[in-house]
């Protein structure tokens, strides 16, 4: 127990002073594998609520919209901006989650669906604020460009959420969630009030989602509707989180490292071809290990116990 | 005996660590375009290392996938610099890609020579004071222009061609919606009687469509519009997935206007065999006949079929080819690595390229260092692509009008 | 009169007027929608029967767009024909899918299943790119171009084959789960796999069956698309999802509601298409339609 006190502090500063021992280019990979790893871990803890969200990639399209019109309409300081995008998906999620989260299973994950390519039409549609099928560009990436303070404040807000999900999984609020997704009619016949912790989650992770899509935006100074609303920031986030073990927090950190070094190192292994080897990799780990590692690991233990 | 020791050192020293000259190229190679560029990319390489290098020190190249990611390509670039430390970045295709490359390249400022993205995004997020940067592709509203000289000199040439009216289809996306912007420019400018197509252009008219390479391909509702509105010049500007199923639906609605163009950046493999295709006329940077009047052209055809078994497919294996040998007649000028002074060397030579044309640096609208500011307006005549214009690269008479549907 | 009579006329009603208002767009629609559905029940069967959504179901079209594409291109095999010969393959192939990944997976979480169906996917579509490279192939028949005049206007015939097979796919799967007998221990199964077992159903026979069934059916609107769509590694991937979304608009189940919801939905698209300059737009219909079934469904059932 009280080596977590150690090991983890310790785990921070290392992250923090990383970049000054390694080259840019893993900066760079690591910066990616911290977004990607936000987005697996928010759609983890709407998971444990026991709904299946395909809506992420809409929220970080939201967020990175809201960020890049914030700085260069209304001069908002781009770190301020990422907060606005939390705050703006928020809002979207808190006014969509009335009606959306009254659905269940294959309907609410096909609605988020569908949500994400609405947002992303009027992204297209409303040229006039979002720039329409060209996007918008910043003049400037956040901090200039540097790339080791974008690495700390995208570390910065990965923390942050780490933190929110394991609060998710060993504060009281996991009773009422875990209650949920295992039947929610005990769990409302037990006082619990779903909605509202339905809501809590959608909104939460909704604000996660827009604020890493802001730190994304801001990172590469554009928007462009295709490529910011693309489902590779659906799928990719989901595979991270399968791969590495669901419903903890440990899981997607596992799966994101694992999975977005082994796609940059592929491609250099294998300039063609590698994505199938990629395809592979999902296919074999899934089959071999189900519950993924971080799930497969935790069984070894309770079974060596 | 000492001294003989010493100086075989310092010789072997010295050959250990003899310099190569890296050139880092970031591509789509899961796309045609991209693995056609790396494959030319190696053989200009190949071809320029062959003949004694580059002021005496060989070629390396470095080619890293960009998978048409804007995060990935911009960490290809962060790789070339501080793993591989390469001298030069080269390569590019994709607007969307670039804008996530232009703010990483700027920390650089490596001499950078790119053939690809044509949005004017790019050339906005570039900036004026990027001397490093050299971009060869023309951009979106240069190949607009061109086509109005390309147009202008044609009617000139076959006074029966008019061009008053014109119909644009455009797909939805970034490229389609930009090169619609791009002619609606140009149209305002002619009302006015100012800008190139002045005399040329006389009504504008233009629809969206959702392209087959997103899922749509269904151009009816467009069609339609088009078919209603009569258009002197029918002109679609979509990707290689639209161009015979966009055919295919205007034979099905009995449209055949006497000018039938297509502009997408690629054309599917069996465009030619399909008989739709006769006298469908396209706006291209190269087509394989030109190995038959230029002998730059032809040389890089036999060599790329040679070395690779396969005929080049697109206009970016000539200029993935194009790239390497631009870049190296410029070291070679400046005479060393000096960066300042390849700068200066590049703005000065004309590279006589196999696309079909000569390159020389001139300013385009934001940048110092544009390449090629024109396209070819070409036409498909019983399965080959001809050049129609420029007239120095002219391969077959323009067939007009548009045959129409009778037959096929 | 029940609401749902009410709503058929409402909707025959408004389709009636847009074929006489907007006669294009009724007949495109028809045709495109017709296509979707006919894409749709395959997977409606997977999803109703094995619980799965196959997230590789648009590769299985671009699969057998590709072998009618070399059976024409290499053996000459009329496109329409060669639906006789990609119907077995790819029955084969399902089989082979459901043999090597899926039957082992069947009791883990249902989300393990949709990253694999996933990963198979990737697999299939970096294949073709292998194969074929992103170079898109098309198939020219002179019979896919012919428009007969319908109305008064003129209108492609050829796409009218999509509404056809649709319907003959509609009726074919009605009966085999109504009245053949592995066509009820499907149903059975869909219903309640645990309860099928105990009464002697042999499960797994009926997942691979089903999967086999599934690509099969692809197979067979490939075939016939195959003449007039371009074909390249990632054409089948937006059907995927277009399929998901009719089913999840119909109703698990409701297989006539899915080729009804799909002509419904492409009319809506080239109703707003035709309009100019809101073609934009018009995938805003698929989605709020869609949306709005969906929310509106849950929402009877709650009150009802």
């Amino acid at each position: 127990m009280r080596m977590r006190y150690i090991f983890i502090p310790a785990i921070c500063v290392l992250c923090f002073v990383l970049p000054f021992f390694i080259d840019a280019y893993l900066v760079h990979v690591l910066t990616s594998i911290m977004i990607f790893l936000s987005l697996a871990l928010s759609w983890d803890m709407m998971l444990r609520t026991g709904q299946l969200s395909f809506g992420i990639a809409g929220f970080f399209g939201l967020g990175a919209y809201a960020s890049i019109i914030a700085v260069d309409d209304f001069s908002v300081h781009p770190m301020l901006s990422i907060l606005v995008a939390a705050v703006f998906a928020a809002l979207v999620a808190f006014a969509l989650g009335w009606i959306v989260l009254r659905l269940r299973e294959i309907y609410f994950a096909i609605t988020t669906l569908a949500l994400s390519s609405v947002f992303m039409i009027f992204a297209r549609n409303l040229s006039d604020l979002t720039g329409g099928s060209a996007g918008k560009v910043l003049y400037e990436s956040i901090f200039g460009g540097d790339p080791i303070r974008t690495y700390w404040l995208v570390l910065s807000v990965t923390l942050a959420v780490i933190l929110l999900s394991e609060i998710f999984q060993r504060s009281r609020i996991r009773f009422a969630i875990n209650s949920i997704r295992d039947d929610e009619i005990s769990a409302k016949c037990s006082g619990v009030n779903i909605f509202k912790y339905l809501l809590f989650a959608f909104v939460l992770t909704s604000a996660i989602q827009g604020a890493v899509g802001a730190l994304y935006a801001q990172q590469y100074a554009f928007v462009e509707p295709e490529s910011t609303f693309s489902a590779n920031f659906l799928l990719l986030p989901m595979s991270m989180a399968l791969v590495g073990g669901i419903y903890s927090t440990i899981g997607p950190i596992i799966g994101a490292l694992a999975l977005g070094l082994a796609s940059e190192y592929l491609k250099l292994l294998m300039p063609y071809g590698h994505l199938i080897i990629y395809g592979l990799i999902l296919i074999v780990t899934i089959l071999f290990l189900p519950r993924g590692v971080y799930g497969t690991i935790t069984d070894r233990m309770v079974k060596k116990r | 005996m000492k001294k003989i020791v010493v100086s075989l050192l310092i010789l072997f020293a010295v050959l250990s660590f003899a310099r190569t000259i890296k050139i880092g190229a970031v591509l789509p190679l899961s796309d045609i375009t991209g693995r056609q560029a790396a494959n030319a990319m190696k053989l200009a390489v190949k071809e320029v290392n062959e003949a004694g290098g580059v002021l005496g020190m060989q070629l390396e190249l470095f080619i890293v996938d960009d998978e048409m990611k804007p995060e990935k390509g911009a960490a290809a670039i962060d790789r070339l610099a501080t793993v591989e430390k390469v001298d030069f970045f080269v390569g590019g295709m994709s607007s969307s890609v670039h804008l996530a490359q232009i703010p990483i390249l700027k920390k650089y400022q490596k001499i950078t020579v790119w053939i690809g993205a044509a949005s004017y995004r790019c050339e906005e997020a570039i900036g004026p004071d990027a001397d490093w940067y050299f971009h060869l592709h023309p951009w979106d509203y240069l190949q607009g222009e061109s086509y109005a000289h390309g147009w202008r000199a044609i009617t000139e040439k076959y006074p029966q061609v008019k061009i008053e009216k014109i119909f644009l289809a455009y797909e939805e996306g970034a490229f389609g919606t930009s090169s619609f912007k791009s002619y609606q420019d140009e149209f305002e400018l002619a009302k006015k009687g100012t800008g190139v197509w002045t005399g040329l252009m006389k009504d504008l008219k233009g629809a969206s469509f959702k392209s087959a390479a997103l899922g749509g391909g269904d151009y009816r509702a467009v069609l339609l519009q088009a078919k209603q509105y009569n258009p002197d010049l029918f002109i679609w500007a979509g990707y290689d997935a639209d161009a015979i199923p966009i055919l295919v639906q205007a034979k099905e609605i009995g449209f055949a206007p006497k000018l039938f163009v297509g502009a997408p950046p690629g054309w599917p493999a069996d465009f030619g065999k399909n008989p739709l295709s006769h006298g469908v006329i396209l706006y291209g940077m190269w087509a394989p006949a030109l190995k038959d009047v230029s002998p730059v052209a032809k040389h890089f055809w036999d060599a790329y079929v040679k070395e690779f078994n396969e005929e080049p497919a697109t206009y970016f294996a000539p200029l993935g080819y194009t790239n390497i040998m631009f870049l190296v007649e410029g070291i070679k000028k400046a005479g060393s690595l000096d960066r300042e002074a390849i700068i200066k060397a590049l703005r000065e030579i004309e590279y006589d390229s196999p696309v079909g044309g000569v390159l020389k640096i001139s300013p385009s609208r934001i940048i110092k260092n544009q390449g090629f500011r024109a396209q070819k307006i070409l036409q498909w005549q019983n399965g080959v692509q001809h050049v129609i214009w420029p007239f120095e690269y002219q391969t077959a008479e323009l067939i007009y009008p548009f045959p129409g549907w009778e037959g096929r | 009169m029940d609401k749902k009579t009410i709503g058929y006329i409402v909707l025959v009603v408004v389709l009636l007027l847009v074929a006489l208002l907007r006669p294009y767009a009724f007949f495109y629609g028809l045709q495109r929608g017709s296509l979707y559905g006919l894409v749709a029940l395959p997977l409606a069967l997977i999803l109703g029967i094995v619980g799965l959504l196959n997230l590789a179901h648009g590769e299985f079209l671009t699969l057998s767009l590709y072998l009618t594409y070399v059976l024409f291109d290499k053996f000459g095999v009329d496109p329409a024909a060669s639906s006789l010969l990609t119907f077995p393959i790819l029955f084969a192939f399902g089989l082979l899918v459901y043999k090597l990944v899926i039957e082992r997976s069947l009791k883990f979480h249902h989300l393990n299943l949709l990253l694999l169906t996933f990963g198979v996917s990737i697999v299939m579509v970096e294949s073709f790119n292998i194969l074929w490279t992103s170079r898109p192939r098309n198939i020219y028949t002179p019979y896919a171009t012919t428009s007969i005049r319908v109305f008064g206007i003129h209108v492609g015939a050829y796409e009218f084959v999509y509404t056809l097979l649709a319907f003959l796919v509609l009726v074919g799967l009605l009966v085999f789960l109504k009245k053949t007998r592995l066509g009820q221990a499907a149903y059975a199964v869909g219903q309640n796999p645990k309860g099928a077992a105990l009464v002697g159903i042999n499960v797994k026979l009926v997942y691979a069956f089903v999967f086999g069934l599934s690509a099969a059916l692809v197979a067979l609107a490939g075939s016939f698309l195959s003449v007039r769509s371009s074909i390249f590694p990632h054409v089948g991937g937006p059907f995927t999802m277009k399929s998901f979304s009719l089913t999840a608009m119909a109703g698990l189940g409701n297989l006539f509601g899915i080729v009804l919801a799909g002509i419904v939905l492409a009319i809506a698209e080239e109703v707003v298409k035709s309009i100019p300059g809101y073609a934009g737009w018009a995938d805003l219909v698929f989605f709020a339609v869609l949306i709005i079934a969906i929310v509106v469904r849950a929402f009877g059932r709650r009150e009802g």
